[in-house]
């Protein structure tokens, strides 16, 4: 599904990742674990195409072809789906309209016929319950007014209903509380499929109880220092990470 | 300063026999106050923003054509169904177009310069009322009497039209008696290249009176469109006022509005789309003049090429007028580098227990949102066709008639679609 060959990015003369290698098999569930500034932030920028970034070395395979020169909605249209650490807030932009707006661009880039409103609203509407979110969200602007809780729940409901194949979580869970927490992590355990592979950007091991990993790596300084099964980060949540620093 | 064809055409309109020998001194007048106080210029706070070398370097003339009717309008090109229209070709009022819709009393006449009834008081009066005064060709008394309610919105409708390098000058006066409601719809239409439209609409609210009032100025964009607009509202009056501006080289409002009766109302909207060289400034006064008035001052302006605009918003509250509520807010989107936006929204009060707000912002597109649309697959035409979409609605969401609703989005999209490459 995705193969990231010894990338190597900066930001102006700045190198963030230092040859990381990342490979993940469809249905795969990996998390990434680290702290603030040691990249993660990065690595999901440049898997998903935001400019500003300066890859100096490496290759992002994606579905056997290289992604690195596609824009962000080329890469979006071929599955890639990012869940926002700061949903962006967009007053004047209706959440449903935007919501169709990108479900058509995905229908017609796949040579579909685009959904109407109608249609389009029965099927929001079905995911919406599955999210416990209720219909006054599609009469709102995209994230304006919305809690922490509630623009999270909105990136989820953006992802069942785009259906990507790759999904990026970037620090999902900060700023959840429990309760919401749950509804998420079983909005995306109902997504788990063969097909579909998740990256799980966290802070804290807190969110890999409710979704449970395949492989934990550890991301220090831009590099992966450690892999391992979900026990690693049991282990990064009993000691920290300095017993990694080299 | 005058320029000189001002002189010129001055002399005249005043030696026409159609007037009468009231209506010339009082022409006289306001020409003589013209005089002594001249054009304003850069030099003039109010102006600072504003060049106005169009109208001094320019040759206009008043009208040739008198009253009479013009057979060559295309009404098919208008919509006449929704509303009730009064149409006004090249500053002539087209009395055989525009039938007096029940309710409303209509009159085109100079009588309200001896009339005690009208109150045609100017209470911030500009060089512009009174180069309007002194050039006055279509008058329009429009009485709404007491406590009626007019079922259809009535339009204004300005064309302009043809080759003449014209100056118009309406004035219209409109009084709401107590209790009476209306929609007012000023539409500014037209294809001419060389055109001045300097007009005063004058607007009393009488005690519990409500008046809608929609602006579009989407004439034509090489002309000049200057518009002095006085409100004076009395006690429980409702005014609205949700301005469009796309039109005009140049363009500038002034509006005044008085709010001296307690518990009077007075929200203004205003979205501004302009491009290349255009150069749109919205000057807005609300003066607070008794308790428990609430105001509010809403205005945005989208910018592209090397057009230009102005926000000056003034909110007074006078020092017997406590409880006012009163907030301005003013945001502007520059689409590309070479736009300029002058905003100055300003605080004048001089009373304690007044709630009052005001704020200004303006700056580009947010990359970090163009990158989240487009991050779901949207392109990044369509995202920012969706960004700025999203600026207008605040204000295109106001207008209640669901005609002119679809009008200004109609126009908003096209707008959007031709400058969004």
């Amino acid at each position: 599904m995705l193969n990231i060959k010894n990338l190597r990015v900066g930001v102006k003369d700045k190198e963030i990742l230092k040859g990381l290698n990342l490979h993940i098999k469809p249905g795969e569930i990996h998390a990434v674990m680290g702290r603030n500034g040691s990249g993660k932030s990065t690595l999901s920028n440049v898997i998903t195409g935001k400019e500003g970034y300066n890859i100096s070395s490496g290759d992002i395979i994606y579905e056997n072809n290289s992604i690195i020169d596609l824009s962000p909605e080329e890469r979006a249209l071929a599955g890639i789906f990012m869940s926002f650490q700061y949903p962006v807030v967009m007053p004047g932009v209706n959440n449903t309209y935007f919501l169709k707006a990108a479900l058509n661009a995905k229908l017609k880039n796949s040579g579909k016929k685009e959904i109407d409103a109608a249609s389009f609203l029965k099927i929001v509407k079905k995911k919406l319950a599955e999210l416990d979110m209720d219909t006054s969200y599609l009469k709102r602007s995209v994230n304006e007014g919305f809690s922490g809780g509630e623009k999270k729940r909105n990136e989820i409901l953006q992802m069942i209903t785009l259906e990507p194949k790759l999904v990026i979580m970037d620090e999902t869970d900060s700023g959840l509380d429990i309760d919401a927490l749950k509804i998420i992590a079983n909005g995306i355990n109902k997504y788990r499929s063969s097909d579909r592979s998740f990256l799980v950007i966290t802070h804290y091991q807190r969110l890999l109880r409710y979704i449970e990993p395949d492989i934990v790596h550890v991301l220090i300084d831009g590099k992966f220092v450690k892999s391992g099964g979900k026990d690693l980060a049991m282990k990064l949540e009993e000691k920290g990470y300095r017993w990694l620093d080299s | 300063m005058i320029p000189i064809y001002l002189k010129n055409e001055f002399e005249k309109i005043n030696s026409r026999k159609l007037y009468s020998k009231e209506v010339r001194n009082f022409r006289e007048k306001a020409f003589s106050e013209l005089l002594e106080k001249g054009l304003p210029n850069k030099k003039s706070e109010e102006w600072r923003f504003t060049d106005l070398s169009m109208i001094n370097k320019g040759d206009f003339k008043i009208s040739k054509s008198q009253n009479k009717p013009r057979k060559d309008i295309n009404i098919a090109n208008y919509d006449f169904e929704s509303f009730y229209t009064i149409v006004i070709y090249n500053g002539y009022f087209q009395k055989n177009l525009s039938p007096t819709p029940p309710g409303i009393k209509l009159a085109s006449s100079f009588d309200f310069i001896k009339d005690k009834k009208w109150n045609t008081n100017q209470p911030r009066k500009s060089s512009f009322d009174l180069l309007n005064t002194a050039f006055m060709d279509s008058v329009l008394n429009l009485t709404v009497e007491k406590n009626t309610n007019i079922d259809k919105p009535l339009r204004i409708l300005f064309i302009c039209s043809g080759k003449e390098e014209l100056m118009i000058s309406p004035r219209i006066n409109i009084n709401l008696e107590n209790s009476s409601s209306f929609n007012l719809i000023e539409q500014h239409v037209g294809n001419c290249d060389e055109y001045f439209y300097n007009g005063s609409i004058i607007i009393n609210l009488g005690d519990n009176a409500k008046l809608d009032h929609v602006r579009i100025q989407n004439n034509s964009k090489k002309t000049i469109n200057i518009a002095n607009l006085h409100v004076q509202q009395k006690s429980d009056s409702n005014y609205s006022f949700n301005h469009f501006a796309f039109g005009s080289a140049l363009s500038r409002i002034n509006l005044y509005a008085g709010l001296i009766g307690k518990r009077a109302n007075c929200a203004l909207n205003g979205l501004s789309l302009s491009n290349k060289n255009q150069h749109l400034d919205a000057h807005i006064i609300t003066e607070h003049q008794a308790t428990h008035c609430i105001s509010s001052q809403n205005f945005k302006s989208i910018l592209k090429d090397k057009s230009s605009g102005v926000f000056n918003g003034r909110s007074i509250v006078q020092n017997n007028a406590e409880k006012t509520s009163s907030s301005q807010s003013n945001k502007n989107l520059l689409l590309s580098e070479e736009s300029f936006m002058n905003s100055n929204p300003q605080l004048e009060i001089y009373t304690d227990d007044v709630k009052c707000s005001h704020g200004s912002s303006t700056g580009a597109l947010e990359p970090e949102a163009l990158f989240y649309i487009r991050s779901r697959g949207i392109d990044q035409t369509s995202a920012i066709s969706l960004l700025v979409g999203g600026f207008a609605s605040e204000i295109i969401e106001v207008i209640e008639n669901a005609k002119i609703k679809e009008y200004v989005t109609k126009y908003f999209d096209q707008w959007i679609s031709e400058n969004n490459q």
